[in-house]
């Protein structure tokens, strides 16, 4: 089998045996649900029910605002307790739809009604995913729908399953693909019939054999499906890295998969796919890891959206050391969690709960940057983070700009790195959000003058 | 859950790697190479890396201390400068040597600057440049336990052939630091565990060999090369000077310029300049150039530009601007080579000339006649026993006869090393006298060599070679001093009569 990566990337600990051999255990949780509104990218949804309204699991609570934004769906029966403003786990307060859950789990009437996606008109196969509020559940949240939309769908020629899982520590998606390959496979099969020039590339990291053992005798007999192996590298489950690895076609920053004949789509979200179209259940649950040295016992679940991060560790037997650092997500890309009464939201795939925070050891061992340039090697988009941080810590924005500092993923790689442990990713993240604000600043008053010269030529 | 949680931006891992591990792996890497000097060289090699490493480590904790800044030695760089300069020293200078090298390096050339990352050329290198002028003699003396002889790369400059095999062992002699093949071992473990990268000294070595094929005497010969190659820390450069990742590019291409630049302009140096280790100097100069080359040379970032058309990509003006002072400068060095040259030989000559003038008396004018000057360099570098013979004269009376030649020879079989002295011989084989132009040797003792009583003895004898204690009565109590002496007047002898008369 060939075995296939990219440029740059690093090596961090997988750490994955703490939760690997871990079976799916399926959650239901018993406390109050939490929604927030913007659980993707695009406008936040907006709601559709009221304070004491009686839900369904499966209930659309929040409607899609255009095109690009997702509906949220209740994923308990109950009662709406409030629609108010919450701490989410992105550390933002945003407006939220609390439910107070029954615990019956009553499932509105027709989902779970099986349908034969190949009597359906493409429209009718992007409205199902649409309606059932699916995104990209691997970290993006971006909506599904519009990836299924693009304005060629005769020229994709590549549907990318998305199954590295680069993230140390996180394993739902190769248990998911151990467990459950008819979802991934179904969810495929309804892309395939999407696209009909594509064919389905399964790629997954080389650390994974079971799941590449499981996801080769689900393809048995499937014509336009194979499975790739890629190296194990860090970040090799991001988007322009994966399609450089499978097609050896390179997307620049402005490039969306679609404009190179590509769909890529996480393991997961696929399942999700196939879940909404063949049996008509919207998003209601994922995939989900609970490790990390200070969890008692640290496993795989299949978790209701919406549930809060206290009552899944709870599941996973709790705490069994007290935590230095606990991460929403995964140590390279995840946040670093203040408060674990905040809601599971759809993108969100692990909770990692460590003893020692490494950041830590790292501040003391800082020194100033003796220019090796392992960033720059290192650098998923080939950047020079060496630079950029230069001139980023000068306040040279447009020089910054200049060396493509925008296209910068935030992916970590370059402070994960670092010899001298200066923390660059957290240095371009905040210059890049300085950066688009004074644009947005600098729009917003070149707009409020142009309205003005507007309003004195009237007067 | 009680306490409180750490907060940080992403990655919420690091790697193992510090700044520390790197300088150590470098240190590491440089052990081979230490160790066979040690082997080679003996205890006094082992004193100077010793004093060098100190001096450095300690430098950097006091100026630390006096300044008021968190103690930085556990990043271990003061360790590898020390090292570092320590090998390209001569094996056998004083010990005041190292110590001020690496006191230069620490002080001046990276603590002034900011320390460490902060200095904006290799502090080893500076150091040695530093020693190379202010210490000439000291610093180009490869003399080992009295014996002196030519560094192979000498030899190779001059026209002479080495075997290449044993220079790159390390046998045939230089710094301490000498074994290209100990230096190898270091440079591929750097190379495997990734401190360093294949960029830098692969386009240094190639741009070097090229330019030397171009430009040197023994063309592409493949022997040639390689012993240019190996010789004269080209491989040292290559390996662990160039590659110094604070004073060298961050990204691939801005490396490859700067290592070919080293390449090109090491061998130019080597070629034209006046000493044959040089590469100290390509590699300071393009050290300097390093954050124009960062400037210019930026890597494009994934994937831009690739999926349209785009216009033929224009070379950036600081390029052009670069390669026109490299050209300017070039020209500028040709010309002032041109112009001085002459010059540079007259001041050549008037070191001996009083010394030439003495033994050739009656003579009106002294300078180079092309025969005699022939013969020298047919001379190939042979040496008469421990003898060398280092300029030859003619000397003419108002008339235009020839009164005699005079033959410049350095002995090294002296008490105190070396001595130097002239020998007047006429025509007709007679020895006109002598007269010394280096001569330190004990004095009460061998100093009285350059009294009448002894030097005498020479003038008016007619013979192939002096006996001592036959022909010539020795110093009493200066015997050693005495039979350099006559060494050297005889191979002075041995040349006039074999190769002038």
């Amino acid at each position: 089998m060939r075995k296939k990566s990219f440029r740059g990337g690093v090596h961090p600990a997988g750490m994955k045996e703490l939760s690997e051999g871990k079976p799916i255990q399926f959650h239901q949780a018993k406390g109050e649900m939490v929604f927030p509104l913007s659980q993707h990218i695009g406008k936040p949804a907006i709601p559709v029910v009221k304070k004491n309204d009686p839900v369904l699991a499966g209930q659309v609570i929040a409607k899609a605002d255009g095109f690009v934004s997702a509906n949220i769906i209740s994923s308990c029966s109950g009662k709406v307790k409030s629609i108010e403003s919450r701490m989410t786990s992105a550390g933002v307060i945003a407006q939220c739809i609390v439910i107070d859950n029954d615990g019956a789990y009553t499932l509105m009437d027709g989902i779970g009604r099986e349908c034969d996606y190949t009597q359906l008109t493409s429209a009718e196969i992007v409205e199902k995913v649409r309606a059932a509020g699916v995104v990209g559940l691997g970290g993006a949240g971006f909506p599904t729908h519009v990836k299924l939309s693009p304005p060629h769908p005769e020229e994709i020629d590549y549907v990318i399953a998305n199954g590295a899982e680069c993230e140390p520590y996180i394993t739902c998606d190769d248990r998911l693909m151990q467990e459950q390959p008819g979802w991934i496979i179904g969810g495929l099969r309804v892309l395939l019939h999407l696209f009909p020039n594509a064919r389905a590339v399964i790629a997954i990291e080389d650390n994974k054999p079971r799941a590449v053992a499981a996801m080769e005798q689900a393809i048995a007999g499937e014509d336009r499906m194979e499975v790739m192996l890629l190296k194990t590298k860090f970040p090799q489950g991001g988007e322009r890295n994966l399609v450089h690895a499978v097609t050896g076609r390179k997307m620049a920053s402005t490039d969306l998969p679609a404009n190179l004949g590509c769909i890529v789509d996480n393991v997961t979200t696929l399942a999700a796919v196939y879940r909404a179209v063949c049996l008509s259940e919207p998003l209601m649950e994922k995939g989900f890891t609970v490790t990390g040295d200070a969890v008692a016992e640290p496993g795989n679940f299949l978790v209701k959206i919406g549930t809060s991060f206290a009552e899944i560790l709870e599941a996973a037997g709790g705490l069994k050391a007290e935590p230095r650092k606990v991460i929403i997500g995964g140590p390279m890309m995840g946040m670093a969690a203040t408060d674990l009464n905040v809601p599971i939201a759809k993108s969100y795939n692990a909770l990692v709960c460590l003893t020692e925070d490494p950041v830590e050891k790292a501040e003391q061992q800082m020194t100033h940057c003796i220019r090796c340039g392992r960033c720059a090697r290192a650098c998923p988009v080939g950047l020079v983070p060496q630079m950029l941080n230069l001139y980023a810590e000068r306040k040279d924005y447009d020089r910054y700009v200049k060396l493509h500092g925008l296209d910068c993923l935030g992916c970590g790689t370059c402070a994960f790195v670092c010899p001298a442990k200066r923390p660059l990713t957290q240095l371009f993240k905040m210059t890049k959000g300085v950066i688009l604000r004074n644009r947005a600043a600098e729009a917003a008053k070149a707009k409020e003058k142009e309205e003005k010269a507007k309003e004195a030529v009237r007067v | 859950m009680n306490g409180l949680l750490n907060v940080s931006s992403n990655p919420h891992t690091r790697s193992r790697l510090t700044t520390g591990k790197v300088m150590y792996d470098v240190v590491l890497a440089l052990l081979p190479a230490t160790v066979f000097g040690v082997y080679l060289y003996g205890i006094h090699a082992a004193l100077i890396i010793g004093v060098s490493v100190v001096t450095a480590v300690f430098t950097e904790f006091v100026f630390d201390y006096l300044t008021h800044r968190p103690n930085t030695l556990t990043d271990g760089s003061a360790v590898v400068t020390g090292l570092l300069l320590a090998l390209v020293l001569p094996p056998t200078v004083p010990l005041y040597i190292p110590y001020l090298g690496s006191l230069f390096a620490i002080l001046f050339v990276k603590c002034c600057f900011g320390g460490l990352g902060q200095n904006i050329m290799n502090p080893a290198l500076a150091a040695r440049c530093f020693l190379l002028i202010s210490f000439a003699g000291a610093m180009t003396d490869y003399a080992v336990d009295g014996v002196s002889s030519a560094t192979p790369l000498a030899v190779l400059n001059s026209g002479g052939t080495v075997d290449v095999l044993e220079m790159f062992l390390g046998y045939g002699g230089g710094v301490i630091g000498c074994s290209g093949a100990a230096l190898l071992v270091g440079g591929v473990y750097l190379l495997l565990n990734g401190t360093i990268t294949w960029h830098i000294p692969v386009s240094l070595i190639v741009s070097f060999a090229l330019s030397m094929g171009i430009g040197g005497e023994g063309g592409f010969h493949p022997l040639y090369l390689l012993a240019e190659v190996c010789g004269g820390g080209i491989l040292m450069a290559a390996f662990f000077m160039a590659n110094d990742p604070v004073t060298s590019p961050v990204a691939v291409p801005g490396q490859v310029i700067y290592a070919v630049f080293i390449g090109i302009l090491a061998a130019v140096l080597r070629i034209y300049g006046a000493a044959p280790d040089n590469v100290s100097y390509a590699v300071i100069l393009c050290n300097l150039a390093v954050p124009l080359i960062d400037r210019v040379a930026i890597p494009k970032p994934f994937g831009l530009g690739d999926n349209k058309k785009k216009p033929k990509p224009k070379i950036p003006q600081p390029a052009w601007a670069l390669a026109i002072i490299a050209l300017l400068a070039g020209v500028a060095l040709g010309v002032v080579n041109y112009v001085t040259a002459p010059a540079i030989e007259a001041q050549a000559l008037a070191a001996n000339l009083a010394s030439y003038a003495e033994v050739l008396s009656g003579a009106e004018n002294i300078g180079y006649e092309d025969d005699v000057t022939a013969a020298l360099e047919g001379l190939d570098g042979t040496e008469f026993g421990r003898s060398t013979i280092n300029e030859a004269v003619v000397g003419t009376d108002a008339a235009g006869n020839v009164v005699g030649c005079a033959i410049n020879v350095t002995n090294s079989e002296a008490f105190d090393g070396t001595l130097s002295l002239s020998v007047g011989i006429a025509p007709d084989g007679t020895v006109l006298g002598i007269a010394f132009t280096e001569l330190n040797e004990t004095p009460g003792k061998g100093m009285l060599c350059d009294e009448p009583d002894f030097k005498d003895q020479f003038a008016g004898v007619q013979t192939g070679a002096f006996a001592l204690n036959g022909d010539v009565d020795s110093v009493s109590g200066a015997t050693i001093s005495s039979a350099s002496v006559v060494n050297a007047v005889n191979a002075a002898l041995a040349f006039y009569n074999g190769y002038l008369k």
